[in-house]
């Protein structure tokens, strides 16, 4: 082996070894960043690349793709001193490989810690109520801060979610309680108002009964009234009219009609199961004087219509037949 | 071997520059494959030099590392002369600010003193620009990592 031989084969591996340091290839997703004897120069950008091998080196391979962290359970206190275990996660992308590379020491704890005081921060200033409604309130809140304060490691915070709030369970129970009470009291209070509701109606209803059935009795009584009146009224007339024809006729109508009536009377009387034997002052003298009465309305009827038979006969045609002359 | 070694030849040049391929495709990314071409390259040109000059394989190790480096530029060219900046069907991966300048979005609060905020994809934007009133519309003009700058439409 002569020198130019071992000459060939090591300046050939140096070559080989060389353009290896020297051609880098930096995958979509990542920015490298590049320092000449350990000071930062450039950042390479995906795809390839060259730098002058002996000179500069790769210093951070960084991830310039949105990143989750999580951020690990706490416990907060909140304004009204409830105790919440809370947790969440918090998205980051970063924009200036070379600031989050060389402007803080360690990216990952420092956002993690930001965003955990700052959870503090926000959470201590709220009841426990709010706390577990606004949470987007306070999604929003965190991630303003967040991103204002890591804004010089060139990253920039897109969302921050508080995953889960969990409250002592002793409070929890309460609120379960609290809201069983809630329901309850809104179901006791439906209950009374269906009763008050109810007892209302049925009064209303008696209420009306009782008025329709007094208006009833009244048009009744008014009807009543009324039908007296008429009655009255028709023997009154009647009254009248009897009395009409006694003054025009005779006193022996009358006494014909109570003749008649006594009589009728007498035959009922007779008729009654219960008694057969009727003892009865019987007036003979004023049955007597009825019959007579009778016999004087017949007779001034007959008479009447003798008279008035015969002025017939005088006047027109005579009647066919026989006549009786009384 | 170093009998085989040897015996191949120019041969080992082909070889070794198929191999050296072959490996490019296992472990992709690395500079093998123009290893390889060179590699081929320098078995290429001593099978055609053998009838006018035999080349030693001292000159022949030299002509592949000479090759080797040659081949950089040529693959820079490669990787550039696709323009690797159009060719990609999506230029702004990772590069979302980019995305946005020539936007146009409407402010939620005022810029005030030059800074100001804007709501792009459910998430805060800084934005630095002249200043304006709430509810006025602005377009991205620059955008520089986290910090957009703005102008009034």
């Amino acid at each position: 082996m002569s020198g130019f031989d071992i000459f060939s084969i090591v300046l050939v591996l140096l070559v080989i070894l060389t353009l290896f340091a020297g051609v880098k290839t930096v995958p979509q997703g990542y920015n490298w960043t590049i320092e000449r004897f350990g000071k930062f120069t450039r950042t390479l950008s995906p795809g390839l690349n060259l730098i002058i091998p002996y000179f500069d080196r790769v210093g951070r391979k960084m991830n310039v793709m949105e990143q989750v962290i999580d951020i690990p359970q706490q416990e907060v206190i909140t304004k009204d001193n409830a105790t919440v275990t809370v947790d969440g996660v918090a998205f980051f992308q970063v924009f200036d490989a070379a600031k989050a590379s060389y402007e803080v020491s360690n990216l990952d704890q420092g956002i993690i810690v930001l965003t955990m005081t700052n959870i503090r921060s926000v959470m201590g200033s709220m009841d426990l109520d709010q706390v577990l409604s606004h949470r987007d309130e306070i999604n929003e809140r965190l991630l303003r801060v967040v991103d204002a304060a890591v804004s010089p490691w060139g990253i920039k915070v897109n969302r921050i979610e508080i995953k889960d709030i969990v409250p002592p369970a002793d409070l929890v129970e309460a609120m379960g309680r609290q809201m069983k009470a809630e329901r309850v009291k809104r179901a006791d209070i439906l209950q009374a108002e269906g009763a008050r509701q109810s007892e209302i109606l049925r009064a209303e209803g008696a209420k009306q009964g009782q008025i329709l059935q007094a208006e009833g009795r009244r048009e009744a009584a008014f009807r009543d009234a009324e039908a007296r009146e008429r009655s009255a009224e028709a023997e009154a007339r009647a009254t009248q009219m009897v009395s009409d024809a006694i003054s025009k006729g005779d006193v022996a109508a009358l006494n014909y009609f109570i003749a008649d009536k006594y009589i009728k009377a007498f035959g009922q009387l007779a008729e009654s199961p219960n008694q057969k034997v009727i003892m009865l002052p019987v007036e003979a003298m004023s049955m007597l004087g009825s019959l007579a009465g009778i016999g004087e309305i017949a007779k001034a009827t007959f008479g009447e219509a003798a008279t008035s038979q015969a002025a017939a006969r005088r006047g027109s045609v005579p009647p066919a037949g026989p006549t009786k002359s009384s | 071997m170093a009998e085989l070694f040897v015996a191949l030849g120019s041969w080992n040049w082909l070889i070794v520059g198929f191999v050296l391929m072959a490996l490019e495709l296992l472990a992709p990314g690395i500079f093998l494959f123009w290893l390889g071409v060179a590699a081929l390259l320098t078995g290429v040109a001593t099978f055609a030099l053998a009838s006018v000059l035999a080349l030693s394989w001292q000159a022949q190790a030299l002509l592949f590392a000479a090759l080797a480096v040659a081949a950089v530029p040529l693959w820079r060219r490669m990787a550039r002369g696709g323009a690797a900046e159009s060719s990609t069907t999506n230029p702004f991966l990772n590069r979302r600010s980019d995305a946005l300048v020539g936007r146009v979005f409407t402010l939620e609060k005022p810029i005030e003193g030059g800074v100001g905020t804007v709501r792009i994809d459910d998430t805060f934007w800084r934005v630095t620009g002249p200043d304006a009133p709430a509810g006025s519309r602005v377009k991205i003009v620059h955008a520089d990592g986290v910090n957009l700058t703005v102008a009034g439409v």
